[in-house]
């Protein structure tokens, strides 16, 4: 419930007196930020089993102890190459109608405590299938940092079979 | 919600339930006592409780209604239809408040006066009656024509009731007045309280007196009471006897923890303090079952009183510190309730169940890890700890597993009401047989079936049934039957769902398959008729030309077989047209653990559920290798020959899209696996790489976004912690042949295994070595299973061979005397099982499975052997299993000598009829032997069939205990037929007590031949063929 509330503060942006924490992720050299309270787990190198004949973002299914999680390619998701060689990715499990899943990603960086006067709204020129699912950038030193939405990243029900 | 409003509704819906079921039965049964007070019990019972818990539109229909079963009950009022459909409606009145109640936690608005008026309009009219020619009961007699004939009363009557009923007492006014009537007769019955059955208090003061008395002069309780005067003493035991039986727990309570007052006072001595108790209460002319109850109220307090004693230990010095008989004593009150309830079961919630069997599984699966682990470790100090671990965990599983199950019975409940309804409503008359009602399984899976099954027995009343008419124009009795029946079958239950109404209507349905364009005239004219039958199962189908209120609703079978399919389950259905129709579904017992086949298909690893699962064979695309069974195209269709069957295959790579057809082709030593597997009556084979183990796996659902995925049906966590997904071989199946099922090579193989069954033409017979000599064989049917038993467990116990199995010591037999055990490795046993006779009999090596006639060439003068036929191409030995079953068990059965007569009866055509697979395989070879030609069938009614088609037998030999048509029905049928009347009938039966034989003689039979001697039944039948030939 918790992460729902930071969601709803962060929709009313432009109050700005407290601040946000969030997890950094790297994707393809780009930092990402998702709500701390939304991470449920970070995992190392995972082994996933492939589904055969599932969208392509869906990259498998892991046992998360004793749990299965569905594990969501985010390279692929966001329209990314997919991570070359035999590189390992790490996963963010986060949860979504009480459904586990686990976004795959490069890897995890630290932990950030935002003030909410850097958060502003995604630029109209965002990548469409970019400003779909970032609920807007954070203006950090010598980067920006958009921050991910984890609801709709995951709806795929209302999207249907799109990527 | 509150929880005693809870613990009501629960309750409530199952007496309703029971009275649903009960009232049926009277009405067709209006004098049985039993059902009628059971249902005033229960109906009074709810009435009652409705009262306690201020419910007060429950409360009056509920008792409206009873009113009028205390009518039926004093037998002021007959029992009649109508009646009986009034009293459901106010039932089914009552659930639809208690629905409100459960849903808002108020009883919901709404009139009853009308329903009231009706039920009370019954109980008055009959009570009108007797007086008919008093003016005054103009009303009742009204009253009485419109009750007696109209099955709806219509408005109008409806009003004049009201009129009537406004100058005759109220509906409320007449309910206070009749209130207290069975009440008041109840103590003549056995419907009353338990103090009023007793006698009183007259007899429960002399009881207590008895009992105070008493019990000063039993060594052993003396000393707990002799501190106490007598007078007291007496005075307490009444006290207590008055609360127990008045149902005052609390009082009793009281009392019970001053009743001793001396440590030391134990479980023992309680027992025998009951002892005296009854006995002093049969002593006051109260009935033994009564007096029974009594003491079972004693139960009540027993933990009071031993606590009470125990707490004098630890506290109270002062022994005799009583002074007062009640009085609530501070802090006696939390515990006090506690006592209360000592019932041997207690309701539990469904969730929490639920949560139970979920940490289960994964206690299953850890353990499954767990042992993984430590199988490739040399710790042994692990190994003992996590062997008893082990067993807890299946132990806990298979009682949580248990407290899941619940009798199939309860998803019948419903039925004979619906039935009941239905044979109004259609005007039809048809019988509710229901068998194997506590056959249990797990309730996931019973919830999920309930309304497939009611479907079902709809289906079969509205559609299958006929009218009574048409019955009777065809020949059929009046009365149509509907017969449930449920079974156990190897983990899974089995429910089959026969009426003998119409059956399916082959041409009516074909009509239908065109007009929906299901499939083309020339694809009609090539099905069988039952392949056009199970069209019944696509989607939006339904026969009837009506649509009836009751079935024809677009929702047809199809949605009842997606339903079962959907838990594993299967359904297959036979109709003959005029007979009727039966369906079979199997579905396993429990969904939570399945076993499923772990196989890999590029580098992932799978599950199939094993239940689809028929069996596994080893192939190759190309005859480089030696593998006699090849994988060939037909038209780029895969396919295999099975047994003289094709069997059409499905490469897993494909369908998961790992390769292409080329690829597969362009494999070089390919080395397949077939997994035969069978969705409904589809069978196909599932081609995959490899097979590993069969585990047993907790099912999982899939993520939502993953539901698309027909292939899948869960996935799971195995042993070693990884995850894998479960492939729905229904999925795999549309997938690769997009939805066509049914096919060609179905309808032969159906028709094929229709004359297996009716014939047994041909035997599947096991092919083996042991020792030297000719390959022997043995008739597949009768081997239980094919197991390799480690040599290392073979123990020699009183000179024989013994190995542990499954729980029991099995002796090993060799299959030939000159044959060596094995010194190491694994021996091959084929494990015979008869009743609780179990036998491994060692072999060398285990051949193959041929199918063939069997044809018995030579008697063997060789012990253990009926004769050599030839096999395969090659002379076989056929053993006698019933030679090795002697040998390790003497008291199997005495086995009689070979006999070398009867050669000359070659030709002559014998039937043997017998339900048991066992015997018929035992028999049939002897028979064969001795020259006879035998076919054989495994119930009456398939063997009247066969006199029905005409086939002529020089001889039959019938067993006499069959389910459904035993022998004697049997033989009087098969005598009083004129095809079959002069042909002689022999019984070959394990009854063999003299009244047996003579029943037998009576009942027709031609000779009676105890079970199995083969010596007698073989001079037996020379007889008989010589007494027929001699006639002829």
């Amino acid at each position: 419930m918790n992460d729902l509330v930071v969601r709803d503060d962060l929709s009313v942006v432009a109050v700005g007196t407290g601040s946000q924490d969030f997890v950094t992720i790297k994707l393809a050299g780009q930092t990402l930020g998702i709500p701390v309270l939304a991470v449920h787990d970070v995992l190392n190198a995972q082994k996933i089993t492939k589904i055969p004949l599932a969208p392509k973002w869906v990259s498998g299914v892991l046992n998360l102890r004793g749990r299965i999680v569905t594990a969501i390619d985010l390279r692929n998701r966001l329209g990314l190459d997919p991570l070359e060689g035999d590189k390992q990715s790490m996963s963010v499990v986060v949860e979504h109608n009480e459904e586990p899943y686990s976004l795959q990603i490069d890897s995890v960086g630290e932990v950030l405590s935002l003030d909410d006067q850097l958060f502003e709204r995604n630029p109209v020129t965002l990548d469409p299938r970019w400003r779909e699912v970032s609920r807007g950038i954070y203006r950090l030193e010598g980067e920006l940092l958009p921050i991910l939405d984890v609801d709709k990243l995951l709806a795929f029900e209302t999207q249907g079979k799109a990527a | 919600m509150d929880d005693l409003l809870n613990e009501f509704l629960t309750e409530t819906a199952e007496s309703i339930d029971v009275v649903d079921i009960e009232l049926v039965k009277l009405e067709q049964d209006p004098n049985n006592k039993e059902v009628l007070d059971n249902i005033f019990r229960l109906v009074h019972t709810i009435k009652g409780t409705c009262g306690f818990l201020g419910l007060p539109r429950l409360e009056s229909v509920a008792h409206a209604s009873e009113n009028v079963l205390g009518k039926f009950r004093d037998g002021e009022l007959e029992v009649s239809e109508h009646s009986v459909t009034v009293i459901l409606e106010s039932l089914d009145r009552i659930k639809e408040i208690l629905a409100g109640l459960e849903a808002t936690e108020e009883e919901p608005d709404g009139d009853d006066s009308d329903l009231i008026n009706r039920l009370d309009a019954i109980a008055e009219g009959a009570d009108a009656e007797p007086v008919e020619d008093e003016p005054d009961t103009v009303d009742g007699e009204i009253v009485d024509t419109t009750l007696g004939r109209a099955l709806k009363p219509g408005e109008v009557s409806l009003e004049e009731l009201e009129a009537a009923f406004a100058n005759a007492p109220g509906p409320e006014d007449t309910a206070d007045d009749t209130a207290p009537e069975p009440e008041a007769a109840a103590p003549a019955s056995s419907g009353g309280s338990l103090y009023d059955r007793v006698g009183g208090e007259d007899s429960v003061a002399v009881a207590a007196h008895l009992v105070a008395t008493r019990i000063a002069n039993d060594d052993q309780l003396k000393k707990f009471f002799e501190a106490v005067a007598i007078d007291l003493r007496k005075s307490k035991f009444l006290g207590l006897m008055m609360a127990l039986f008045k149902d005052d727990i609390d009082a009793a309570d009281t009392i019970g923890r001053q009743l001793v007052t001396v440590t030391g006072f134990g479980d023992g001595h309680f027992d025998k303090m009951l002892k005296l108790v009854k006995e002093a209460l049969v002593e006051c002319q109260v009935s033994s079952d009564d007096a029974d109850e009594a003491v079972m109220t004693f139960e009540l307090i027993r933990e009071a009183v031993v606590n009470a004693s125990k707490e004098v230990a630890k506290s109270t010095p002062n022994k005799a510190g009583t002074e007062q008989k009640t009085g609530p004593a501070a802090g006696a009150a939390g515990p006090a309730k506690e006592t209360k309830k000592v019932s041997q079961s207690i309701r539990v919630n469904v969730e929490l169940l639920e949560d139970l069997m979920n940490m289960v599984s994964e206690l299953v699966l850890t353990r499954n890890q767990l042992l993984q682990i430590t199988r490739n470790l040399d710790n042994t100090e692990l190994a003992v700890p996590l062997q008893r671990l082990s067993q807890c965990t299946t132990e806990l599983q298979e009682n949580v597993m248990k407290t899941r199950m619940q009798p199939i019975g309860n998803a019948w409940a419903k039925l004979p009401r619906i039935v009941r309804d239905l044979t109004v409503e259609l005007d039809k008359k048809i019988e509710l047989e229901m068998i194997g009602a506590d056959t249990e399984l797990d309730r996931q899976v019973l919830e999920l079936i309930k309304d497939p099954l009611t479907h079902m027995v709809r289906n079969s009343a509205d559609h299958g049934i006929e009218t009574p008419a048409v019955r009777m124009a065809n020949g059929k009795p009046e009365q149509g039957t509907i017969t449930l029946n449920a079974f156990h079958e190897g983990g899974h239950i089995i429910i089959e769902i026969k009426d003998d109404g119409a059956g399916i209507p082959v041409a009516k349905l074909a009509k239908k398959i065109l007009e929906k364009g299901l499939a083309t005239e020339a694809e009609l004219a090539e099905m069988s008729d039952n392949q056009i039958q199970k069209f019944i199962f696509h989607p939006g189908f339904s026969t009837a030309e009506q649509v009836t209120s009751v079935s024809g609703r677009g929702v047809g079978m199809d949605v009842v077989r997606s339903n079962i399919e959907k838990i594993g389950g299967t359904i297959d259905m036979t109709s003959v047209e005029g007979k009727g129709t039966t369906f079979d579904i199997k579905i396993p017992l429990t969904l939570a653990i399945v076993a499923g086949l772990i196989v890999k298909a590029q580098e992932e690893r799978y599950a199939i559920p094993q239940i689809s699962v028929l069996e596994l064979v080893r192939a190759s695309a190309n005859s480089s290798n030696n593998s006699e069974h090849k994988i060939e195209t037909i038209n780029n269709a895969p396919v295999l020959r099975l047994r003289n069957r094709l069997l059409p295959l499905v490469y897993l790579n494909e369908v998961l899209g790992f390769m292409t057809r080329e690829e597969i082709d362009a494999r070089e030593e390919a080395d397949d696996f077939i997994v035969v597997t069978q969705v409904g009556p589809f069978t196909f084979g599932i081609v995959v790489d490899q097979v590993f183990d069969t585990e047993e796996i907790v099912v999982k659902p899939v993520a939502p976004i993953l539901k698309d995925l027909d292939i899948y049906s869960g996935n799971t966590i195995l042993g070693d912690g990884s995850v894998i997904m479960i492939l729905d071989p229904n999925g795999v199946a549309s997938l690769a042949n997009n939805g066509v099922q049914d096919q060609q090579q179905d309808a032969d193989g159906e028709q094929e295994a229709v004359q297996r069954a009716k014939y047994d033409e041909t035997e599947s017979m096991l092919v083996f070595t042991a020792g030297g000599g000719n390959p022997k064989a043995v008739p597949l049917a009768l081997i239980a299973r094919l197991e390799e038993i480690d040599t290392a467990d073979v123990e020699i116990s009183d000179g024989r061979h013994m190995v542990q199995y499954r729980g029991n010591l099995m002796p090993l037999i060799k299959a030939n005397p000159d044959m060596e055990l094995l010194e190491e490795g694994r021996q091959p046993v084929l494990v015979f099982t008869d009743r609780e006779y179990t036998m491994g009999l060692a072999v060398d090596e285990i051949k193959d499975i041929v199918e063939e006639k069997l044809d018995v060439k030579l008697a063997s003068n060789q012990a253990g052997v009926v004769g050599s036929a030839v096999i395969a191409g090659k002379a076989s030995e056929v053993i006698d299993v019933s030679y090795y079953l002697n040998l390790a068990f003497s008291d199997w059965m005495r086995s009689g000598e070979m006999v070398e007569e009867g050669l000359d009866n070659r030709g002559l055509q014998l039937l043997l009829v017998d339900d048991s697979d066992f015997f018929r395989n035992m028999v049939k070879p002897v028979l064969t032997v001795a020259g006879y030609s035998v076919a054989t069938v495994s119930s009456a009614a398939g063997a009247l069939q066969m006199m029905e088609d005409g086939q002529m037998f020089d001889l039959i030999i019938s067993d006499i205990e069959m389910p459904d048509m035993n022998g004697y029905e049997f033989v009087a049928a098969a005598k009083a037929d004129d095809r079959w009347a002069n042909t002689p009938i022999v019984a070959l039966s394990s009854l063999a007590k003299e009244k047996d034989i003579n029943r037998g003689y009576e009942a027709g039979f031609d000779d009676y031949v105890a079970k199995f001697d083969k010596d007698t039944l073989l001079r037996s039948l020379a007889q008989q063929l010589k007494i027929k030939g001699d006639a002829a």
